[in-house]
């Protein structure tokens, strides 16, 4: 899972263009996997990503069966084809880590790129972000 | 053809609110690349020597990096173009944050404000959306107050806002614009330029926004190598912890700062101007980072106890703790750290406020302003409280706020009484707080700059060599074959020194990068600058071809002052730093002690022969500007 100290970003928004950059070959806030809420005038910074909860209730709720847990990272990914854009998934998530895109009409879910986080790559000053491989236990 | 910048230009005419747009062909972008260049250009197209700074003729021109948006390492910054209150010259601020990431989102390459409000208004661009709306509501309103506000009447956090404060609205000449509440395009009176077209801000929303590279591939290459790089520079660490300011006190012991209006070169309880105190005295709540930077130097302060506590803003960056502390001879950190918020809740340059005060100082001790004048302050050395309402006339224009609101060169001739003589300015722009009597590249590129003399077209950390990094003593073996020469107190090789820096720098202000990163931290460098520059944009450009650009930007930017009347006669120093040497000699300070005539003029000729400039006008030759495509500027500054 993708670990994050809201008290260490510096809201440069490097991790998000990284992200959207990596998943769609451009850059745009909106189509990050990562949001960043901030309130600049107190720089504070609260991150808001799919943590790979146990329950994971965005899987629950949908009814199309278009989410699933990648068996490898345990990442949620989504079957574009399967998901009908209903939202659900986003209302469910207790942590605000689902974003929806408007545009594609279907959830934008962190997927660890694979095991690699690539937002991990910016961050390694401040070190905000970082990966950590949950134990056997945890997922179940 | 997919790109990371077209060339588009938004107009907005504030006098008609007529919106329109225009966009450069490629020839154009490859001359000036971007940025910085692409304004520089513009601004000379629509201004002349008859332009009035502050009437509705000039122009304000925001321009967006071309990498700007994207995530190459510390790309997020915004140059800002118009002709100079205070200076009556070309002008140029960068600013960093993350306004111009959100600007070039939404597709604005550059912005150019024309014309004059009738009424208050800001302005609203989103995806979808060019608005001017009325802005009545944030009269005299604080920095902080129009962030909060906007925010609140808009209700997107997502926003950015770029501001001017109640120092602007009052036509302060050096006032700047305050991107957020943490950058500041400080210098110059840009924030004066706006206040004079009734333009109080300009919000970017940049939902559903997007910026393309055209070979993402080969650019997230480069990308990653530049992270690399920037990550294993040894100064880096240094600046994502301590931020500008220094982690120990020996640049302040040794002489590198200038303190008590320039008289002196140190200053005492210096630990407190470190960011080594800003962490262990528990100021540091956070560390704040520009629009996709990896290094994050700026800070966020809170004072924790005593009558400031509370107090809280961006920074002190060095230059403020330099300007309204040591030039002050205030060295207390809570004072420090007020008289920041101030600065940039108000939205003052802090550099020519503190110079201007300072010379205010002088002259009280010496006689020529009195209690009477200053409605009973007593504005002595070290005095912060007296200090603290002495901002506020300023931003108000209240008493002698008035006079010191002009700058110190407009002060100086008024009060005049040879005041002049400790004015510390040239151009009429206020000496930022490099002690160029102990380095001499920075002495020579302060003479040329043509904003004034100041380091944000030419930082030369790298003369310092190895008592700055390993990395800057390699830089100096690089432009002059020789490592010997990095160190600050030599003449020879300081053209060579200087031309490379300037050459740099404005590719990296036209490419929307940190000049931190070309200049301090080198992470980046011309090859890097070329190939992401071709990646992103599609348009193949080699190093030896974008040093080019950058050499012909910094020509036009000449030229542009030749138009005005500048020769080689401008290209000097304050007269202080000219002709008197510091009080108490230190470690750094050269072996003849004083930049006299003799000594810039040698280092003068040695830049005019190296870049083909007359050496006794100081104009670029007719030779120089035909081979960099500036043949038009030859029309305009020799008489037919």
């Amino acid at each position: 899972m993708l670990g994050s100290k809201s008290r260490s970003f510096t809201g440069c928004n490097s991790c998000m263009l990284t992200c959207s950059f990596t998943h769609e070959g451009y850059f745009s806030f909106s189509k990050s996997r990562m949001q960043i809420e901030k309130d600049e005038e107190r720089a504070v910074s609260i991150p808001r990503v799919c943590i790979q909860c146990k329950d994971a209730p965005c899987i629950q709720v949908c009814s199309e069966e278009a989410l699933f847990k990648d068996k490898g990272t345990g990442a949620i990914m989504v079957d574009k084809d399967k998901c009908t854009g209903c939202k659900k998934c986003v209302k469910a998530c207790p942590y605000g880590g689902i974003v929806f895109d408007e545009e594609s009409s279907i959830p934008l879910i962190c997927d660890l790129c694979g095991g690699k986080p690539s937002c991990i790559e910016v961050c390694r000053f401040p070190q905000a972000i970082k990966f950590k491989v949950k134990k056997e236990n945890d997922e179940k | 053809m997919k790109s990371s910048y077209y060339g588009k230009i938004l107009h907005i005419n504030l006098s008609n609110n007529k919106i329109w747009y225009d966009i450069l062909g490629e020839e154009e972008i490859k001359l000036y690349l971007g940025g910085r260049g692409i304004g520089a250009k513009l601004l000379w197209d629509m201004t002349d020597n008859r332009t009035d700074p502050l009437s509705k003729e000039n122009v304000l021109i925001f321009s967006t990096g071309v990498l700007t948006g994207t995530n190459v390492p510390s790309s997020g910054r915004t140059t800002i173009n118009f002709k100079s209150p205070l200076t009556g010259r070309y002008f140029k601020c960068s600013v960093g944050g993350g306004w111009g990431l959100r600007a070039k989102m939404v597709g604005v390459d550059h912005l150019v404000i024309h014309g004059k409000a009738k009424k208050p208004v800001y302005i609203y661009i989103s995806v979808d959306k060019v608005e001017i709306r009325n802005a009545s509501f944030l009269l005299r309103k604080s920095v902080k107050e129009t962030n909060r506000i906007l925010k609140e009447k808009i209700e997107d956090n997502s926003i950015d806002v770029a501001c001017i404060g109640p120092a602007g609205e009052s036509k302060v000449k050096y006032a700047s614009i305050m991107f957020s509440i943490y950058n500041t395009a400080a210098r110059g009176g840009s924030g004066t330029v706006m206040a004079s077209k009734n333009l109080k801000a300009i919000v970017v929303n940049p939902n559903h926004g997007k910026v393309y590279v055209n070979d993402p591939e080969n650019f997230y290459k480069y990308v990653k190598s530049s992270l690399e790089d920037t990550y294993n520079d040894s100064h880096s660490p240094v600046m994502y912890k301590y931020g500008t300011s220094p982690d120990n006190v020996s640049m302040f012991d040794e002489g590198l700062v200038a303190s008590y209006n320039f008289r002196r070169q140190t200053i005492e309880n210096s630990y407190n101007f470190t960011g080594k105190c800003q962490i262990d005295e528990g100021y540091l709540k956070r560390r704040v980072g520009c629009g996709s930077c990896i290094i994050g130097c700026h800070r966020f302060t809170v004072v924790p106890s005593g009558s400031f506590k509370g107090t809280y803003s961006e920074g002190p960056e060095l230059e403020t703790y330099l300007a309204l502390g040591a030039r002050l001879g205030i060295t207390d950190e809570n004072y420090l750290m007020k008289l920041n918020e101030m600065a940039n809740d108000f939205g003052f340059d802090s550099i020519s406020l503190g110079s201007t005060i300072a010379w205010a100082m002088e002259s009280y001790e010496k006689g020529l302003i009195t209690k009477k004048d200053t409605n009973g302050l007593e504005i002595k050395w070290g005095n912060g409280d007296a200090v603290i309402e002495l901002i506020k006339m300023i931003a108000s224009r209240e008493g002698i706020g008035d006079l010191l609101a002009e700058g110190t060169k407009k002060a100086s001739e008024v009060i005049g009484n040879n005041s002049e003589e400790w004015a510390v300015q040239a151009n009429g722009l206020e000496q930022s707080g490099v002690e160029t009597r102990a380095m001499l590249s920075y002495a020579l590129a302060f003479a040329l700059n043509p904003r004034g003399p100041d380091h944000l077209t030419t930082e030369c950390l790298a003369e310092l060599g190895k008592s700055f990094s390993p990395e800057a003593e390699k830089i100096i073996e690089k432009i002059t074959g020789d490592k010997k020469y990095a160190v600050p107190y030599m003449t020879e090789k300081r053209a060579d020194i200087v031309t490379w820096h300037e050459n740099i720098y404005a590719v990296s202000d036209a490419l929307g990068i940190c000049a931190f990163l070309t200049t301090a931290s080198y992470g980046i460098d011309e090859e890097k600058c070329a190939k992401l520059f071709t990646y992103a944009t599609g348009i193949k450009i080699s190093s030896d071809e974008i040093m080019e650009s950058g050499r012909r930007i910094v020509t036009l930017e000449r030229c542009y002052n030749n138009r005005e009347g500048c020769t080689r006669e401008n290209d000097v120093l304050p007269k202080r730093l000219m002709n008197e040497i510091a009080e108490g000699r230190v470690k750094y300070q050269p072996i003849k002690p004083v930049n006299s005539k003799e000594i810039l003029d040698k280092m003068l000729d040695d830049y005019y022969e190296l870049n083909g400039w007359d050496k006794k006008t100081g104009y670029p030759e007719k030779g120089t500007l035909e081979k960099l495509k500036l043949f038009f500027c030859a029309d305009k500054i020799y008489p037919r």
